[in-house]
Protein backbone atom coordinates (compact mmCIF):
# COMPACT_ATOMS: atom_id res chain seq x y z
CA UNK A 1 0.00 0.00 0.00
CA UNK A 2 1.23 3.42 -0.91
CA UNK A 3 -0.20 5.81 1.81
CA UNK A 4 1.24 9.00 2.94
CA UNK A 5 0.09 8.79 6.88
CA UNK A 6 -0.34 12.50 6.97
CA UNK A 7 1.30 15.71 5.93
CA UNK A 8 3.00 18.27 7.76
CA UNK A 9 1.70 21.51 8.63
CA UNK A 10 -1.95 21.54 7.82
CA UNK A 11 -3.02 17.84 9.12
CA UNK A 12 -2.56 17.10 12.48
CA UNK A 13 -0.37 14.51 13.79
CA UNK A 14 -2.06 11.30 14.21
CA UNK A 15 0.85 9.13 15.28
CA UNK A 16 2.23 6.35 13.22
CA UNK A 17 0.64 3.29 12.30
CA UNK A 18 2.17 0.13 10.14
CA UNK A 19 -0.83 1.18 8.08
CA UNK A 20 -3.08 4.09 7.23
CA UNK A 21 -6.64 3.63 9.22
CA UNK A 22 -9.60 5.33 7.62
CA UNK A 23 -10.89 6.66 10.68
CA UNK A 24 -12.17 10.18 10.96
CA UNK A 25 -9.73 11.05 12.80
CA UNK A 26 -7.43 11.19 9.46
CA UNK A 27 -9.93 14.14 8.43
CA UNK A 28 -8.76 15.85 10.71
CA UNK A 29 -7.03 19.20 10.15
CA UNK A 30 -5.38 21.87 11.93
CA UNK A 31 -8.02 24.05 11.28
CA UNK A 32 -6.20 27.42 12.56
CA UNK A 33 -3.32 26.64 9.90
CA UNK A 34 -6.08 26.17 7.04
CA UNK A 35 -7.93 29.33 7.87
CA UNK A 36 -4.58 31.30 7.26
CA UNK A 37 -3.11 29.62 4.00
CA UNK A 38 -6.48 30.06 2.59
CA UNK A 39 -6.86 33.48 3.45
CA UNK A 40 -3.87 34.36 2.12
CA UNK A 41 -4.02 32.55 -0.83
CA UNK A 42 -7.34 34.76 -1.28
CA UNK A 43 -6.15 37.94 -0.38
CA UNK A 44 -2.65 37.33 -2.39
CA UNK A 45 -4.80 36.21 -5.90
CA UNK A 46 -7.18 39.75 -5.65
CA UNK A 47 -4.10 41.80 -4.96
CA UNK A 48 -2.29 40.46 -8.12
CA UNK A 49 -4.96 40.32 -10.00
CA UNK A 50 -5.52 44.02 -9.36
CA UNK A 51 -9.46 43.64 -8.63
CA UNK A 52 -11.31 45.34 -6.94
CA UNK A 53 -12.86 42.53 -4.77
CA UNK A 54 -14.70 39.07 -4.80
CA UNK A 55 -18.37 38.17 -6.90
CA UNK A 56 -19.31 34.87 -5.14
CA UNK A 57 -22.81 32.64 -5.38
CA UNK A 58 -24.19 32.39 -2.54
CA UNK A 59 -26.34 29.90 -2.17
CA UNK A 60 -26.68 29.01 1.21
CA UNK A 61 -25.62 25.98 1.42
CA UNK A 62 -22.56 25.33 3.24
CA UNK A 63 -19.64 25.45 1.00
CA UNK A 64 -20.53 28.95 -0.02
CA UNK A 65 -21.45 30.14 3.21
CA UNK A 66 -17.98 29.02 4.02
CA UNK A 67 -16.01 30.57 0.83
CA UNK A 68 -18.23 33.80 1.87
CA UNK A 69 -16.70 34.18 5.35
CA UNK A 70 -13.12 33.11 3.97
CA UNK A 71 -13.45 36.20 1.65
CA UNK A 72 -14.77 38.57 3.95
CA UNK A 73 -12.19 38.19 6.53
CA UNK A 74 -9.36 37.81 3.60
CA UNK A 75 -10.20 41.66 2.02
CA UNK A 76 -13.16 42.67 3.66
CA UNK A 77 -16.59 42.17 3.45
CA UNK A 78 -17.08 45.52 1.97
CA UNK A 79 -15.43 43.98 -1.28
CA UNK A 80 -16.96 41.03 -1.10
CA UNK A 81 -20.78 40.90 -3.05
CA UNK A 82 -22.36 37.72 -2.31
CA UNK A 83 -25.00 37.20 -5.44
CA UNK A 84 -27.88 35.12 -4.33
CA UNK A 85 -29.73 33.56 -7.38
CA UNK A 86 -32.98 31.63 -6.71
CA UNK A 87 -35.51 30.45 -9.14
CA UNK A 88 -38.74 28.96 -8.76
CA UNK A 89 -38.68 25.48 -9.09
CA UNK A 90 -36.03 25.15 -6.21
CA UNK A 91 -36.83 28.36 -4.41
CA UNK A 92 -36.06 27.79 -0.64
CA UNK A 93 -36.60 30.72 1.61
CA UNK A 94 -34.48 28.92 4.27
CA UNK A 95 -31.50 28.96 2.02
CA UNK A 96 -31.77 32.12 1.65
CA UNK A 97 -32.30 33.40 5.26
CA UNK A 98 -28.79 31.26 6.04
CA UNK A 99 -27.22 32.86 3.31
CA UNK A 100 -28.33 36.41 4.69
CA UNK A 101 -27.57 35.64 8.12
CA UNK A 102 -24.20 34.23 7.44
CA UNK A 103 -23.19 37.63 4.85
CA UNK A 104 -24.37 39.76 8.25
CA UNK A 105 -22.54 38.32 10.47
CA UNK A 106 -19.23 38.57 8.19
CA UNK A 107 -20.32 41.91 6.32
CA UNK A 108 -20.54 41.14 3.45
CA UNK A 109 -22.60 42.39 0.48
CA UNK A 110 -25.25 41.24 -1.14
CA UNK A 111 -27.93 41.19 -4.06
CA UNK A 112 -30.68 38.75 -4.82
CA UNK A 113 -31.25 38.56 -9.17
CA UNK A 114 -34.63 35.90 -9.95
CA UNK A 115 -32.88 33.85 -12.42
CA UNK A 116 -36.31 32.50 -13.82
CA UNK A 117 -37.10 34.69 -16.27
CA UNK A 118 -33.75 33.87 -17.94
CA UNK A 119 -34.29 30.00 -17.27
CA UNK A 120 -37.93 30.57 -18.59
CA UNK A 121 -36.60 32.09 -22.13
CA UNK A 122 -34.07 29.56 -22.42
CA UNK A 123 -36.81 26.58 -22.28
CA UNK A 124 -38.87 28.74 -24.83
CA UNK A 125 -35.56 29.52 -27.22
CA UNK A 126 -34.03 25.96 -27.31
CA UNK A 127 -35.68 24.16 -30.05
CA UNK A 128 -34.91 20.48 -28.41
CA UNK A 129 -35.78 21.42 -25.11
CA UNK A 130 -36.98 18.70 -23.11
CA UNK A 131 -38.83 19.70 -20.27
CA UNK A 132 -38.72 16.01 -18.94
CA UNK A 133 -34.93 15.73 -18.27
CA UNK A 134 -34.25 17.27 -15.56
CA UNK A 135 -30.56 17.16 -15.88
CA UNK A 136 -29.80 18.62 -18.85
CA UNK A 137 -32.64 21.39 -17.78
CA UNK A 138 -30.81 21.89 -14.23
CA UNK A 139 -27.54 22.29 -15.79
CA UNK A 140 -28.97 25.39 -17.62
CA UNK A 141 -29.27 26.76 -14.55
CA UNK A 142 -26.06 25.95 -12.94
CA UNK A 143 -24.79 27.67 -15.92
CA UNK A 144 -26.74 30.93 -15.80
CA UNK A 145 -25.80 31.69 -12.38
CA UNK A 146 -22.36 31.27 -14.06
CA UNK A 147 -23.31 34.06 -16.68
CA UNK A 148 -24.55 36.33 -13.64
CA UNK A 149 -21.07 36.03 -11.55
CA UNK A 150 -19.21 37.07 -14.50
CA UNK A 151 -20.96 39.81 -15.88
CA UNK A 152 -20.49 41.18 -12.55
CA UNK A 153 -16.89 40.24 -12.01
CA UNK A 154 -16.22 41.86 -15.55
CA UNK A 155 -18.45 45.41 -15.20
CA UNK A 156 -17.40 45.50 -11.35
CA UNK A 157 -13.59 44.43 -12.05
CA UNK A 158 -13.67 41.72 -9.91
CA UNK A 159 -12.99 38.02 -9.60
CA UNK A 160 -15.39 34.87 -9.37
CA UNK A 161 -14.32 32.92 -6.49
CA UNK A 162 -15.78 29.28 -6.46
CA UNK A 163 -16.85 27.51 -4.15
CA UNK A 164 -16.57 23.78 -5.11
CA UNK A 165 -15.34 21.45 -2.34
CA UNK A 166 -13.06 18.41 -3.03
CA UNK A 167 -15.64 15.70 -2.53
CA UNK A 168 -18.18 16.82 -5.07
CA UNK A 169 -14.97 17.81 -7.54
CA UNK A 170 -13.18 14.27 -7.07
CA UNK A 171 -16.83 12.64 -7.83
CA UNK A 172 -17.57 15.09 -10.62
CA UNK A 173 -20.76 16.07 -9.52
CA UNK A 174 -20.88 19.30 -10.58
CA UNK A 175 -22.05 21.61 -13.79
CA UNK A 176 -19.17 21.47 -16.33
CA UNK A 177 -18.93 25.30 -17.23
CA UNK A 178 -21.02 26.26 -14.64
CA UNK A 179 -20.49 25.93 -10.52
CA UNK A 180 -17.11 24.50 -11.09
CA UNK A 181 -16.70 28.06 -13.46
CA UNK A 182 -14.37 30.33 -11.22
CA UNK A 183 -11.53 32.19 -11.08
CA UNK A 184 -10.09 30.43 -7.61
CA UNK A 185 -11.48 28.00 -5.79
CA UNK A 186 -9.94 28.34 -2.06
CA UNK A 187 -11.70 25.07 -0.82
CA UNK A 188 -11.30 22.55 -3.77
CA UNK A 189 -8.99 20.97 -1.75
CA UNK A 190 -10.81 20.26 1.28
CA UNK A 191 -13.83 17.55 1.20
CA UNK A 192 -17.03 17.69 2.39
CA UNK A 193 -16.94 16.95 6.00
CA UNK A 194 -13.59 19.03 6.37
CA UNK A 195 -15.69 22.29 5.06
CA UNK A 196 -18.34 21.24 7.58
CA UNK A 197 -15.41 21.81 10.72
CA UNK A 198 -13.78 25.01 8.71
CA UNK A 199 -17.33 26.48 8.86
CA UNK A 200 -17.65 25.96 12.74
CA UNK A 201 -14.10 27.04 13.17
CA UNK A 202 -14.80 30.48 11.52
CA UNK A 203 -18.38 30.84 13.61
CA UNK A 204 -20.98 29.59 11.06
CA UNK A 205 -23.56 27.93 13.50
CA UNK A 206 -23.27 23.92 13.11
CA UNK A 207 -27.00 23.81 12.11
CA UNK A 208 -25.61 25.90 9.04
CA UNK A 209 -22.53 23.28 8.67
CA UNK A 210 -24.46 20.65 9.19
CA UNK A 211 -26.64 21.10 6.82
CA UNK A 212 -27.82 18.87 3.77
CA UNK A 213 -26.00 19.82 0.40
CA UNK A 214 -28.10 20.19 -2.45
CA UNK A 215 -26.85 21.39 -5.94
CA UNK A 216 -30.81 23.03 -6.04
CA UNK A 217 -30.56 21.91 -9.77
CA UNK A 218 -34.42 20.29 -9.30
CA UNK A 219 -36.88 19.95 -6.19
CA UNK A 220 -35.57 18.26 -3.00
CA UNK A 221 -32.72 17.14 -4.82
CA UNK A 222 -29.93 16.30 -2.13
CA UNK A 223 -26.58 15.34 -2.52
CA UNK A 224 -26.21 12.34 -0.34
CA UNK A 225 -29.38 10.99 -1.71
CA UNK A 226 -27.81 11.54 -5.49
CA UNK A 227 -24.60 9.90 -4.90
CA UNK A 228 -26.00 7.06 -2.73
CA UNK A 229 -23.51 7.91 0.41
CA UNK A 230 -23.19 9.64 3.56
CA UNK A 231 -20.39 12.73 3.53
CA UNK A 232 -18.54 10.53 6.48
CA UNK A 233 -18.44 7.80 4.37
CA UNK A 234 -17.93 9.33 0.91
CA UNK A 235 -14.98 11.14 1.91
CA UNK A 236 -13.07 8.32 3.74
CA UNK A 237 -13.39 6.54 -0.04
CA UNK A 238 -12.02 9.14 -1.38
CA UNK A 239 -8.81 10.10 0.88
CA UNK A 240 -8.27 6.29 0.73
CA UNK A 241 -8.09 6.35 -3.20
CA UNK A 242 -6.24 10.07 -3.02
CA UNK A 243 -3.58 8.09 -1.17
CA UNK A 244 -3.29 5.12 -3.56
CA UNK A 245 -5.04 2.93 -1.38
CA UNK A 246 -6.56 -0.19 -3.28
CA UNK A 247 -10.53 -0.49 -3.44
CA UNK A 248 -10.20 -4.08 -1.46
CA UNK A 249 -7.93 -2.53 1.44
CA UNK A 250 -10.96 0.70 1.76
CA UNK A 251 -13.87 -1.86 1.72
CA UNK A 252 -12.06 -3.84 4.27
CA UNK A 253 -11.47 -1.13 6.97
CA UNK A 254 -14.45 0.44 6.46
CA UNK A 255 -16.79 -2.36 6.06
CA UNK A 256 -18.62 -1.78 3.45
CA UNK A 257 -18.96 -3.21 -0.22
CA UNK A 258 -16.08 -3.47 -2.12
CA UNK A 259 -18.53 -2.45 -5.48
CA UNK A 260 -19.44 0.62 -3.66
CA UNK A 261 -15.86 1.62 -3.46
CA UNK A 262 -15.02 0.88 -6.89
CA UNK A 263 -18.24 2.68 -8.27
CA UNK A 264 -16.88 5.78 -6.48
CA UNK A 265 -13.24 5.29 -7.86
CA UNK A 266 -14.68 4.46 -11.62
CA UNK A 267 -16.86 7.77 -11.15
CA UNK A 268 -13.90 10.00 -9.93
CA UNK A 269 -11.42 8.33 -12.80
CA UNK A 270 -14.19 8.90 -16.11
CA UNK A 271 -15.08 12.54 -14.45
CA UNK A 272 -11.43 13.80 -15.30
CA UNK A 273 -12.46 15.64 -18.39
CA UNK A 274 -14.89 18.12 -16.39
CA UNK A 275 -11.72 18.91 -14.31
CA UNK A 276 -9.93 19.74 -17.55
CA UNK A 277 -9.05 22.38 -20.31
CA UNK A 278 -10.42 20.71 -23.43
CA UNK A 279 -8.54 18.25 -25.04
CA UNK A 280 -6.22 19.40 -27.86
CA UNK A 281 -5.04 17.58 -30.77
CA UNK A 282 -1.43 17.56 -30.67
CA UNK A 283 -0.28 19.05 -33.98
CA UNK A 284 2.06 21.48 -33.58
CA UNK A 285 5.72 22.34 -31.72
CA UNK A 286 3.87 23.57 -28.52
CA UNK A 287 0.36 23.05 -27.76
CA UNK A 288 -2.46 24.30 -25.15
CA UNK A 289 -3.56 22.27 -22.38
CA UNK A 290 -0.68 19.83 -22.83
CA UNK A 291 2.64 20.77 -23.54
CA UNK A 292 2.37 24.36 -23.31
CA UNK A 293 3.36 25.17 -19.33
CA UNK A 294 3.34 28.64 -18.80
CA UNK A 295 2.93 30.89 -15.31
CA UNK A 296 -0.76 31.48 -14.48
CA UNK A 297 -0.13 35.34 -14.32
CA UNK A 298 -2.53 37.50 -12.19
CA UNK A 299 -0.73 40.83 -12.92
CA UNK B 1 40.48 34.99 7.21
CA UNK B 2 37.88 36.61 9.35
CA UNK B 3 37.21 34.14 12.78
CA UNK B 4 33.23 36.02 12.98
CA UNK B 5 31.60 36.79 10.11
CA UNK B 6 28.09 38.69 10.20
CA UNK B 7 25.11 37.21 7.57
CA UNK B 8 22.19 38.56 6.30
CA UNK B 9 18.99 36.80 5.38
CA UNK B 10 17.34 38.72 2.96
CA UNK B 11 14.10 36.15 2.53
CA UNK B 12 12.53 38.17 -0.10
CA UNK B 13 9.44 37.89 -2.20
CA UNK B 14 10.14 38.15 -6.17
CA UNK B 15 8.39 39.40 -8.94
CA UNK B 16 7.45 36.39 -11.41
CA UNK B 17 9.47 36.68 -14.69
CA UNK B 18 10.53 40.72 -13.66
CA UNK B 19 14.44 40.31 -13.15
CA UNK B 20 14.68 44.21 -13.57
CA UNK B 21 13.01 44.44 -10.52
CA UNK B 22 14.22 41.58 -8.83
CA UNK B 23 17.79 42.82 -8.92
CA UNK B 24 16.09 46.27 -7.85
CA UNK B 25 15.13 44.62 -4.61
CA UNK B 26 18.80 42.43 -4.28
CA UNK B 27 19.94 46.03 -4.70
CA UNK B 28 18.21 47.45 -2.01
CA UNK B 29 18.12 44.85 0.39
CA UNK B 30 21.90 44.44 -0.27
CA UNK B 31 22.66 47.86 0.30
CA UNK B 32 20.50 47.17 3.76
CA UNK B 33 22.97 44.51 4.60
CA UNK B 34 26.16 46.70 3.92
CA UNK B 35 24.87 49.18 6.45
CA UNK B 36 24.45 46.57 9.04
CA UNK B 37 27.81 45.92 8.41
CA UNK B 38 27.40 42.75 7.26
CA UNK B 39 30.17 40.75 5.39
CA UNK B 40 27.55 38.03 3.34
CA UNK B 41 23.97 38.70 2.32
CA UNK B 42 22.16 35.92 0.56
CA UNK B 43 18.91 35.33 -1.22
CA UNK B 44 16.16 32.74 -2.06
CA UNK B 45 16.33 30.46 -4.67
CA UNK B 46 15.83 31.49 -8.32
CA UNK B 47 15.55 35.12 -6.72
CA UNK B 48 16.66 36.00 -9.93
CA UNK B 49 13.53 35.30 -11.59
CA UNK B 50 10.89 33.95 -9.46
CA UNK B 51 10.33 29.91 -8.69
CA UNK B 52 7.08 29.04 -10.92
CA UNK B 53 7.93 30.66 -14.03
CA UNK B 54 7.44 27.37 -16.09
CA UNK B 55 8.41 27.88 -20.07
CA UNK B 56 8.89 30.86 -19.87
CA UNK B 57 12.79 29.64 -17.89
CA UNK B 58 13.93 29.23 -20.97
CA UNK B 59 13.49 33.42 -21.74
CA UNK B 60 14.45 33.96 -18.63
CA UNK B 61 17.88 31.95 -18.19
CA UNK B 62 21.41 33.36 -18.52
CA UNK B 63 24.89 32.39 -18.74
CA UNK B 64 27.59 33.35 -16.35
CA UNK B 65 28.87 35.41 -16.86
CA UNK B 66 26.25 37.49 -18.18
CA UNK B 67 24.08 40.54 -17.73
CA UNK B 68 22.52 39.75 -14.27
CA UNK B 69 25.60 38.65 -12.93
CA UNK B 70 27.61 41.65 -14.22
CA UNK B 71 24.97 43.62 -11.88
CA UNK B 72 25.63 41.59 -8.68
CA UNK B 73 29.07 41.79 -9.39
CA UNK B 74 28.94 45.70 -9.62
CA UNK B 75 26.85 46.10 -6.97
CA UNK B 76 29.53 43.82 -4.67
CA UNK B 77 32.01 46.04 -5.90
CA UNK B 78 30.59 48.92 -5.02
CA UNK B 79 29.41 47.94 -1.66
CA UNK B 80 32.29 45.32 -0.80
CA UNK B 81 29.44 42.67 -0.15
CA UNK B 82 29.47 39.39 -0.51
CA UNK B 83 26.49 38.08 -2.13
CA UNK B 84 24.39 34.66 -2.91
CA UNK B 85 21.64 34.51 -5.06
CA UNK B 86 19.84 31.83 -7.28
CA UNK B 87 19.24 31.94 -10.85
CA UNK B 88 18.17 29.79 -13.86
CA UNK B 89 21.84 28.97 -15.64
CA UNK B 90 22.31 28.89 -19.33
CA UNK B 91 24.86 26.49 -20.12
CA UNK B 92 27.66 28.60 -21.59
CA UNK B 93 28.69 25.84 -23.46
CA UNK B 94 25.66 24.58 -25.37
CA UNK B 95 23.66 27.52 -24.80
CA UNK B 96 20.59 25.18 -24.66
CA UNK B 97 21.10 23.38 -21.48
CA UNK B 98 19.34 24.71 -18.16
CA UNK B 99 20.30 24.61 -14.76
CA UNK B 100 19.30 26.01 -11.46
CA UNK B 101 22.10 27.74 -9.76
CA UNK B 102 23.08 29.49 -6.50
CA UNK B 103 25.62 32.05 -7.38
CA UNK B 104 28.44 33.64 -4.88
CA UNK B 105 29.69 36.73 -5.91
CA UNK B 106 32.06 38.77 -4.42
CA UNK B 107 33.71 42.60 -3.68
CA UNK B 108 36.39 41.03 -7.00
CA UNK B 109 33.36 39.55 -8.74
CA UNK B 110 32.23 35.72 -9.42
CA UNK B 111 33.76 33.64 -6.53
CA UNK B 112 31.55 30.37 -7.76
CA UNK B 113 28.51 29.13 -8.55
CA UNK B 114 26.73 25.80 -7.42
CA UNK B 115 24.50 24.14 -9.84
CA UNK B 116 21.92 21.84 -7.81
CA UNK B 117 22.14 18.88 -7.70
CA UNK B 118 18.89 16.80 -6.57
CA UNK B 119 16.31 18.40 -8.64
CA UNK B 120 12.44 17.62 -7.57
CA UNK B 121 9.94 16.40 -10.13
CA UNK B 122 7.02 15.59 -8.24
CA UNK B 123 3.99 16.50 -6.19
CA UNK B 124 3.92 20.52 -7.62
CA UNK B 125 7.55 20.40 -8.43
CA UNK B 126 8.70 20.05 -12.25
CA UNK B 127 12.39 21.30 -12.25
CA UNK B 128 13.50 18.00 -13.81
CA UNK B 129 11.40 18.99 -16.68
CA UNK B 130 13.51 21.92 -17.39
CA UNK B 131 16.63 21.71 -15.75
CA UNK B 132 19.56 19.42 -15.84
CA UNK B 133 21.28 18.86 -12.70
CA UNK B 134 24.70 19.63 -11.29
CA UNK B 135 27.47 17.18 -11.11
CA UNK B 136 29.45 18.67 -8.20
CA UNK B 137 29.51 20.52 -4.51
CA UNK B 138 30.66 23.40 -4.28
CA UNK B 139 33.43 24.43 -1.17
CA UNK B 140 34.66 28.37 -1.67
CA UNK B 141 37.72 29.41 0.24
CA UNK B 142 36.82 33.27 0.50
CA UNK B 143 37.90 35.70 2.98
CA UNK B 144 34.59 35.00 5.26
CA UNK B 145 35.72 31.31 5.39
CA UNK B 146 35.56 28.44 3.61
CA UNK B 147 31.49 28.39 2.62
CA UNK B 148 29.59 26.23 0.64
CA UNK B 149 26.66 26.14 -1.27
CA UNK B 150 23.51 23.49 -1.64
CA UNK B 151 19.42 24.01 -2.89
CA UNK B 152 16.52 23.41 -1.33
CA UNK B 153 15.82 20.08 -2.42
CA UNK B 154 19.40 19.17 -1.80
CA UNK B 155 18.92 18.88 1.81
CA UNK B 156 16.76 15.84 1.84
CA UNK B 157 20.35 13.76 0.49
CA UNK B 158 22.54 14.15 3.57
CA UNK B 159 25.35 13.33 1.01
CA UNK B 160 25.72 17.01 -0.63
CA UNK B 161 26.25 18.63 2.83
CA UNK B 162 28.75 15.98 4.07
CA UNK B 163 30.52 16.09 0.91
CA UNK B 164 30.64 19.38 1.12
CA UNK B 165 31.78 19.83 4.76
CA UNK B 166 34.30 17.21 3.70
CA UNK B 167 36.00 19.10 1.51
CA UNK B 168 36.45 21.51 4.24
CA UNK B 169 33.21 24.02 4.65
CA UNK B 170 31.96 25.65 7.97
CA UNK B 171 29.47 27.28 6.91
CA UNK B 172 26.95 26.09 4.88
CA UNK B 173 24.57 28.28 2.73
CA UNK B 174 21.43 26.68 1.33
CA UNK B 175 18.98 28.63 -0.45
CA UNK B 176 15.49 27.47 -0.69
CA UNK B 177 11.79 27.78 -2.62
CA UNK B 178 9.91 25.74 -0.20
CA UNK B 179 6.25 25.55 -0.08
CA UNK B 180 4.40 26.15 3.35
CA UNK B 181 3.23 22.39 2.94
CA UNK B 182 6.92 21.43 3.51
CA UNK B 183 7.69 23.43 6.04
CA UNK B 184 8.16 20.89 9.19
CA UNK B 185 10.56 18.70 6.43
CA UNK B 186 13.05 21.77 6.59
CA UNK B 187 12.55 22.48 10.17
CA UNK B 188 14.41 19.49 10.79
CA UNK B 189 16.66 18.89 8.20
CA UNK B 190 18.51 22.24 8.25
CA UNK B 191 19.04 21.24 11.80
CA UNK B 192 20.21 17.56 10.90
CA UNK B 193 22.70 18.67 7.94
CA UNK B 194 23.98 21.24 10.71
CA UNK B 195 24.48 18.68 13.65
CA UNK B 196 25.81 15.90 11.74
CA UNK B 197 28.64 17.56 9.80
CA UNK B 198 29.12 19.73 13.02
CA UNK B 199 28.42 23.20 9.97
CA UNK B 200 27.02 26.26 10.37
CA UNK B 201 24.16 26.31 8.04
CA UNK B 202 22.43 29.67 6.62
CA UNK B 203 18.81 28.50 5.21
CA UNK B 204 17.42 31.36 2.99
CA UNK B 205 13.95 30.74 1.62
CA UNK B 206 11.53 32.22 -0.40
CA UNK B 207 8.55 34.38 0.77
CA UNK B 208 5.13 34.93 -0.95
CA UNK B 209 2.27 33.34 -3.32
CA UNK B 210 3.49 32.48 -6.79
CA UNK B 211 0.35 30.53 -9.09
CA UNK B 212 -1.02 29.66 -5.88
CA UNK B 213 2.18 28.13 -3.98
CA UNK B 214 2.54 29.69 -0.92
CA UNK B 215 6.33 29.81 0.34
CA UNK B 216 6.84 30.20 3.67
CA UNK B 217 9.99 31.88 4.42
CA UNK B 218 11.46 30.81 8.29
CA UNK B 219 14.80 31.46 6.85
CA UNK B 220 17.42 30.57 9.87
CA UNK B 221 20.91 30.39 10.95
CA UNK B 222 21.92 27.07 13.11
CA UNK B 223 24.75 26.33 14.87
CA UNK B 224 26.87 23.45 14.78
CA UNK B 225 24.89 21.86 17.11
CA UNK B 226 21.15 21.87 15.34
CA UNK B 227 20.32 24.99 17.09
CA UNK B 228 18.26 28.00 15.59
CA UNK B 229 20.72 31.22 16.13
CA UNK B 230 18.50 33.71 14.23
CA UNK B 231 15.19 32.79 12.60
CA UNK B 232 13.18 35.19 10.70
CA UNK B 233 9.44 34.72 10.52
CA UNK B 234 7.41 33.41 8.36
CA UNK B 235 4.86 33.95 5.27
CA UNK B 236 6.30 37.23 5.02
CA UNK B 237 9.51 38.94 3.96
CA UNK B 238 12.37 39.83 5.98
CA UNK B 239 15.68 40.80 6.69
CA UNK B 240 17.39 38.90 9.46
CA UNK B 241 21.51 39.56 10.47
CA UNK B 242 23.02 37.12 12.33
CA UNK B 243 26.90 36.02 13.40
CA UNK B 244 28.71 32.80 12.69
CA UNK B 245 31.58 32.31 14.93
CA UNK B 246 33.72 29.90 13.31
CA UNK B 247 35.55 29.12 16.69
CA UNK B 248 32.26 27.53 18.04
CA UNK B 249 32.77 24.61 15.86
CA UNK B 250 35.90 22.79 17.06
CA UNK B 251 34.23 22.67 20.69
CA UNK B 252 31.18 21.14 19.29
CA UNK B 253 33.44 18.73 17.40
CA UNK B 254 34.87 17.76 20.10
CA UNK B 255 30.95 17.35 22.13
CA UNK B 256 29.81 15.53 18.86
CA UNK B 257 32.63 14.25 17.31
CA UNK B 258 30.88 13.31 13.98
CA UNK B 259 33.02 13.52 11.57
CA UNK B 260 35.64 11.94 13.66
CA UNK B 261 33.66 9.07 13.86
CA UNK B 262 32.81 8.92 9.92
CA UNK B 263 33.11 5.12 8.65
CA UNK B 264 34.58 5.55 4.63
CA UNK B 265 33.94 1.45 3.98
CA UNK B 266 30.33 1.96 4.62
CA UNK B 267 30.09 4.92 1.58
CA UNK B 268 31.42 1.73 -0.85
CA UNK B 269 28.72 -0.64 0.63
CA UNK B 270 26.19 2.64 0.25
CA UNK B 271 27.12 2.88 -3.59
CA UNK B 272 26.99 -0.56 -4.07
CA UNK B 273 23.12 -0.59 -2.39
CA UNK B 274 22.51 2.53 -3.78
CA UNK B 275 22.80 0.95 -7.86
CA UNK B 276 20.90 -2.39 -6.87
CA UNK B 277 17.45 -1.27 -4.81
Amino acid sequence: MLALKYLPTTIEKQGWDAQLKLTPSVLKLDLSEVEKRIRRFIKEYVENAGADGIVLGLSGGIDSNTVAALSSLSIGGDRVLGLMLPEKETHNSKDIDDAKFVAAKFGLKTQICDITPVLESFYKAIPIFDQADKLCKGNIKARTRMIYLYYYANKLNRIVCGSSDKSETMMGYFTKWGDAAADISPIMDLYKTQVRKLAEHLGIPPELASKPSTPALWPNQLAEIELGIKYETLDLILYGLERFMTTEEIAQQLSVEKALIEEVKSRWLATEHKRRMPLAAKIEYRTVGADFRLPRHTY
Amino acid sequence: MKEKIKLALAQISTKRENKKENLQKIEKFTIKAKEQAADLVIFPELSLTGYVVRDQIYELAETIPGPSTKRIEALATKTGMHIIFGMPELSEKTKATIFNTAVFVGPKGVIGKYRKMYLPTHSVFEEKRYFRPGYQTAAFDTKLGKIGLCICYDLFFPEVCRLTRLKGTELIVAISASPAIRRSYFEILTAARALENTVFLAYVNLVGVEDGLQFWGGSRLVSPTGDVLAKAKNDEEAFVTCEVDYSDIRPVETFIPTLRDLRPELFDELKKHAELF
